[in-house]
């Protein structure tokens, strides 16, 4: 039964990390490398098991230092916690790997180490946030995820990061208080913070104040909106996940959000629950329209750009309105559908920046109109690219085709049939700016008119990655139900 | 002085040296064996009979080709094979081509002749019924593969029509680049069309569709020019949204019937109220847009004349066949009400597919009739084919729109569009395959520029002769069979439906005589007529390329002489295993009499008003009319589309980006306003 303690393992094992890989290395060598790789590889393989018992053994609820949940903190471990954490610490291993030698080209030696440091703090956060059941304790955890989401952000020590750290942790505070406000307000309502128990007392409290759980639902609303990018509250995302370092935003965009929609998943249908938001506020009606909006306008600002990353993040923002359309959908399907696009976007967009940002590593090519004739240059690079990007078209045989399959069937299920032409629309915009790319970098001459096929030219350790993070999406893409086997058993947890 | 110097030089460069080497001996090789294996099977299939009962042949007691049938009827996953070989030979061509061109193309040839054999063995199961395989687990739902009669028909079709183009392909690639890419993606288009036409569901004929498209898409712009950059723009942006259309008809069938299989479900689509015209239509406009339908055409005659010939050839000839195929198989399965229900058959169930058929006929006759149209104002032969490409199109689409209005009736201009459908696969590659091999040796695609060329290349202008007959529908080459089949099903159209299908008949007509008088114009103009001088001293005939010609011309020949065997050992199976009525077959299909008084006739009068519109035309110079621009589908309906999309986002990027960004705060304090509005109000 050592399982049980994993948990705490896994985030102790990271902060561990966080805190020796500054003070054992001064400058980053070989050994750090084995050093931050193994501990990754540690804690992913403990999740793993973790995973693996929690499918055949059921699910538990962790206490802290065993004080009573009332007072302490709780981990919910089931196969949702479980599946996503595993998933988070795989997609940051393969991501580190890749970063290992790109970072050398994007900050100062002498920040390597600190920055990660901050990765792994970055880590603490998403898992701890994933894990907790405790309402305040996620506060907490949001607040380590942005600070140090801000700190990566700005580590390149341009202007236009510190424009862009800046912009994040303003907007980031402003969110970050409005769920702390709604945590208080729930609090005052039910007089507990785990989210277990507050979700006993939410029908009595619903009867006596009303009003404190409805404002707290506003407020959490508008602060988790700002915190998972919802379409009009996306501002800070395009400049922060451009300009940060390649793999980071690979992390920002890829994970680090979609831990704030297991937030709201866990505050709409764990804490308020169905009968609440369904029946008497029909909340759920509204996510589905900010994310209808989200998906054809983030679509339609990504036609727009002329950065690659930049380009990328607006097709985040699109990709996110997928996954809020199927939680607004709040139906199994719906939210199976939201949790597999989690992972299926997970591994496109980090497809998608790795690669992108294995172009900038060697020819530092942002703009999407210098990028003819790469896929000579760099064929490898540019297949992965391409994978990626025929998946977020939805492609059949890539994991996209799969989430708007089911998207689409979640649509239908829940009788609005309007959204499917939505769908359709956003794949559509999805190709107008994603297939340019593709046919540019493969069917047109290179600046230097040579047709040549080349070698990538770039270190193994950031192919590596980004083969096997292609191999996953084409995984995916045939065999969804590897993932949905799980989903499906994680889905009941929420409904 | 200066003008002697160069000639040589540029003779030098035309100059090919052609050597008997080991890709030639490969060649022959499989093409003799070919040739004996389609004999033989021809014999099989002739001795099977037309009904079922009938395939004493293939009892092992009684031949050896009883025994192997035996053992080859117990693999069922045989469609399976036949689709991975090309897929996985695909990159295996690539790899090798880099070390030896030669032995890449070898492979090239030798992988298309076993997928082709692979086809052909698939025929003893395909005879008794269809050959069902299943993968579970892909896709969630599991990959279906089904074959019947229909899809063998495509198949075959597609593998002989593949082979030769294969054979062909190397001596023509010679002047182009990237031929590695070129074999990679063109064996995988192959197994992508493989895929559509061997799958059991539409879900699965999705993904290989979709896979076709896109890999097509790398076979249409592979030179690069910037004409073929932009015909390819338009061909995969309208390939993507035909396909985003099938989805939708897919996932609205899904949910309001519950499912994929390609089974009658016109009871289940009834109850589905107005949403079972809108599957329709997004199924239609799906397929459509591959099949060349009319408003959707527009990708077609751009794409294919830019196209390396041998990709046109494929285009034309299999490639935009499988949309046809698509709007098949729909309208043989999802519009037809179930067979085991025919006692108590409601009348109501056949209206969608009435409706829908009345609509393809109009739609089948108005492609025909524009394709025909501009086809006469081309100079340039590969657009001029690519028109003839969306005429015949016209034609079959107008056959499965026949069916598809008759119900049950339908045998007719179900089996005259499959049977066109081959035919139009044989002639239309050859034809682009002839054009492709003048154009290598002239570098000149101007018809009116060209002349006289029989005495350089004879033999090309015979299968040229022999294809423009089959195409114009000359008796004793195999177009007249299947144009006469869907004269026959027009007429049946009005005389079994409405009134207003004599005028279709009419225009029917008026395009075969176009037809004839634009392929008057290619042979005259290209093939007789006086040798400008500069093509004096140009190449003859190639041997490889006429090898694969002449099996095409062969083929087409062959049919023509017996038209009825194709019909008997093929088409009419592939008819019964669909809902339509026995007796219908038995009384007007069975034993059809192609070569009767009337058929003859009309062709008689179709080719002499052809001959009269290529007089009064050349006298009065109404084959070089310039269309109004507003004319032009293009201008009028996509560009702006395109615009509106592409122009629109950026002009709302430049104006709304940073001004969303700068008021991040205020967005944030009026949407907590208004959420927090909202919720107290609801109380």
């Amino acid at each position: 039964m050592a399982y049980l303690q994993f948990p705490l393992f896994i985030l102790f094992i990271l902060l561990l990390g966080a805190v020796i890989t500054p003070l054992l290395m001064k400058r980053f060598n070989k050994k750090g490398q084995y050093f931050i790789i193994s501990i990754l590889m540690v804690s992913l393989s403990l999740s793993g098991y973790l995973l693996f018992q929690v499918m055949t053994q059921g699910s538990y609820m962790y206490n802290v230092g065993n004080w009573s949940p009332t007072i302490g903190i709780q981990f919910s471990i089931d196969e949702f916690s479980t599946m996503m954490v595993f998933f988070i610490l795989l997609m940051t291993t393969l991501v580190v790997i890749y970063s290992l030698r790109d970072i050398e080209h994007e900050i100062l030696p002498m920040q390597i180490p600190v920055y990660y440091s901050l990765i792994f703090l970055l880590l603490v956060g998403m898992v701890g946030i994933t894990f907790t059941n405790d309402l305040f304790n996620t506060y907490v955890f949001m607040e380590i995820l942005a600070m140090t989401s801000c700190a990566i952000i700005s580590i390149k020590r341009k202007k236009a990061n510190f424009m862009a750290a800046f912009k994040y942790l303003m907007l980031n505070t402003l969110a970050s208080i409005s769920f702390l406000f709604g945590v208080t307000l729930l609090y005052m309502a039910t007089g507990y913070l785990n989210i277990t128990e507050m979700s006993k007392q939410m029908v009595v409290a619903w009867e006596l104040y009303p009003t404190n759980i409805l404002l707290a639902l506003g407020f959490m609303a508008a602060g988790l909106g700002i915190k998972a990018a919802v379409f009009p509250l996306h501002t800070w995302l395009p400049d922060a996940h451009s300009s940060a370092p390649t793999p980071s935003s690979a992390l920002l965009s890829g994970l680090v959000v979609k831990v704030y929609i297991f937030v709201t998943m866990k505050v709409l249908f764990r804490l308020v629950g169905t009968s609440i938001i369904i029946g008497n506020l029909g909340i759920h009606n509204y996510i589905a329209y900010f994310a209808a909006v989200g998906m054809i306008m983030g679509s339609v600002f990504a036609i727009g750009q002329k950065d690659i990353k930049r380009m990328l993040a607006y097709s985040s923002v699109a990709q996110l309105g997928y996954i809020f359309l199927g939680i607004g959908m709040a139906t199994t399907q719906g939210l199976s559908v939201s949790l597999f696009h989690v992972v299926s976007h997970g591994l496109m967009k980090s497809a998608l920046f790795l690669s992108a940002g294995a172009v900038i590593y060697k020819t530092e090519k942002r703009k999407i109109s210098d990028l003819s004739g790469i896929g000579y240059e760099m064929p490898l690079t540019m297949i992965v690219f391409s994978i990626a990007a025929l998946g977020m078209i939805g492609i059949p045989g890539m994991s996209g085709f799969m989430s708007k399959w089911y998207l689409a069937l979640a649509v239908l299920e829940s009788g609005q049939p309007l959204y499917l032409i939505v769908i359709l629309l956003s794949s559509f915009l999805n190709a107008v700016y994603y297939l340019p790319i593709i046919v540019a970098a493969f069917l047109k001459p290179r600046e230097d008119g040579s047709e040549e096929m080349t070698r990538d030219g770039i270190p193994r350790t950031m192919t590596m990655p980004m083969v096997i993070i292609a191999g996953l999406i084409i995984l995916v893409g045939i065999f969804p139900q590897i993932i949905m086997n799980i989903i499906e058993r994680a889905v009941p947890t929420f409904l | 002085m200066k003008d002697l110097n160069r000639k040589p030089k540029e003779n030098f460069l035309q100059r090919i040296p052609e050597s008997l080497d080991s890709f030639c001996v490969n060649c022959i090789l499989v093409f003799i064996l070919t040739i004996f294996l389609v004999g033989i099977f021809i014999f099989i299939t002739m001795a099977s009979g037309i009904g079922p009962g009938g395939n004493l042949i293939f009892d092992a007691k009684f031949s050896i080709a009883g025994t192997f049938v035996n053992l080859i009827n117990n693999i069922p996953y045989l469609p399976f094979i036949a689709i991975l070989i090309p897929l996985i030979g695909g990159p295996i061509e690539a790899y090798i081509g880099r070390k030896s061109e030669t032995l890449r193309d070898s492979t090239v040839v030798n992988s298309t002749f076993v997928t082709f054999l692979i086809i052909l063995a698939m025929y003893p199961q395909v005879a008794e019924g269809s050959i069902d395989y299943f993968i579970p687990g892909v896709f969630g739902v599991g990959l279906y593969f089904t074959v019947d009669m229909l899809g063998f028909i495509m198949a075959m079709t597609a593998g002989i029509l593949w082979l030769m183009v294969t054979i062909y392909t190397r001596d023509y690639m010679k002047i182009e680049r990237h031929r590695n890419r070129f074999s990679l993606w063109m064996a995988v288009t192959f197994g992508g069309i493989l895929g559509t036409i061997f799958a059991g569901d539409i879900l699965t004929m999705f993904l290989f569709f979709e896979m076709m498209t896109l890999t097509s898409y790398m076979l249409v712009a592979h030179n690069q020019s910037k004409e073929s950059m932009l015909a390819g723009n338009n061909y995969i942006y309208m390939g993507v949204a035909g396909g985003l259309s099938i989805l939708l008809g897919i996932i609205l069938l899904y949910v309001y019937t519950g499912t994929l299989q390609f089974v009658p479900l016109a009871a289940e689509l009834n109850e589905a109220g107005w949403i079972k015209y809108v599957i329709t239509l997004f199924f239609v406009l799906g397929f459509g847009v591959k099949a060349g339908m009319l408003p959707l055409h527009i990708w077609l005659p751009k794409a294919h004349p830019v196209a390396p010939t041998p990709a046109s050839a494929l285009l034309s000839g299999i490639l935009i066949k499988v949309g046809a195929f698509g709007l098949l198989r729909i309208i043989t399965s999802f519009f037809v009400p179930d067979i085991s229900s025919l006692g108590e058959l409601d009348p109501t169930l056949w209206s969608v597919s009435e409706n829908l058929g009345a609509v393809i006929i109009w739609v089948g006759i108005a492609t025909m009739t524009v394709g025909v149209f501009m086809a006469l104002q081309q100079s340039h032969m590969k657009k001029m084919l690519a028109y003839h490409s969306i005429s015949q199109m016209g034609y079959i689409v107008m056959g499965i729109g026949v069916a598809a209005y008759l119900g049950d009736y339908g045998a007719m201009g179900f089996t005259g569009s499959v049977y066109h459908i081959v035919n139009h696969a044989l002639f239309k590659g050859l034809l682009f395959m002839v054009a492709g091999l003048v154009y290598l040796r002239t570098k000149e695609q101007d018809m009116y520029k060209l002349g006289g060329l029989w005495r350089k290349m004879p033999f090309t202008a015979l299968v040229c002769l022999i294809a423009a007959l089959g195409i114009t529908g000359m008796p004793g080459f195999n177009g007249f069979a299947s144009k006469s089949m869907l004269h026959h099903a027009i007429i049946e159209a009005y005389e079994y439906g409405h009134s207003s299908f004599r005028y279709a008949e009419v225009m029917f007509t008026i395009v075969s005589a176009g037809t004839v008088c634009s392929f008057i114009k290619l042979f005259g103009y290209v093939f007789l007529g006086k040798l400008p001088e500069k093509y004096e001293k140009i190449d003859g005939d190639n041997g490889m390329m006429d090898m694969a010609m002449a099996g095409l011309a062969i083929l087409i020949v062959a049919i023509g002489q017996a038209p009825n065997y194709f019909l008997n050992a093929f088409l009419i199976p592939a008819a019964r295993q669909f809902v339509y009525d026995p007796y219908f077959i038995n009384n007007y299909l069975v034993d059809m009499n192609f070569f009767n008084y009337a058929d003859i006739s009309i062709m008689f009068w179709i080719y002499l008003f052809g001959f009269g519109i290529f007089f009064i035309g050349s006298r009065y110079h109404l084959f070089h009319l310039t269309m109004p621009d507003w004319m032009d589908v293009e201008t009028t309906l996509y560009r702006p589309i395109y615009n509106l999309v592409y122009k629109n986002a950026i002009k709302i990027t430049d104006r709304y980006e940073m001004t969303i960004i700068k008021e991040d705060v205020i967005i944030y304090t009026v949407i907590l306003t208004v959420a927090l509005i909202i919720l107290t109000r609801i109380i």
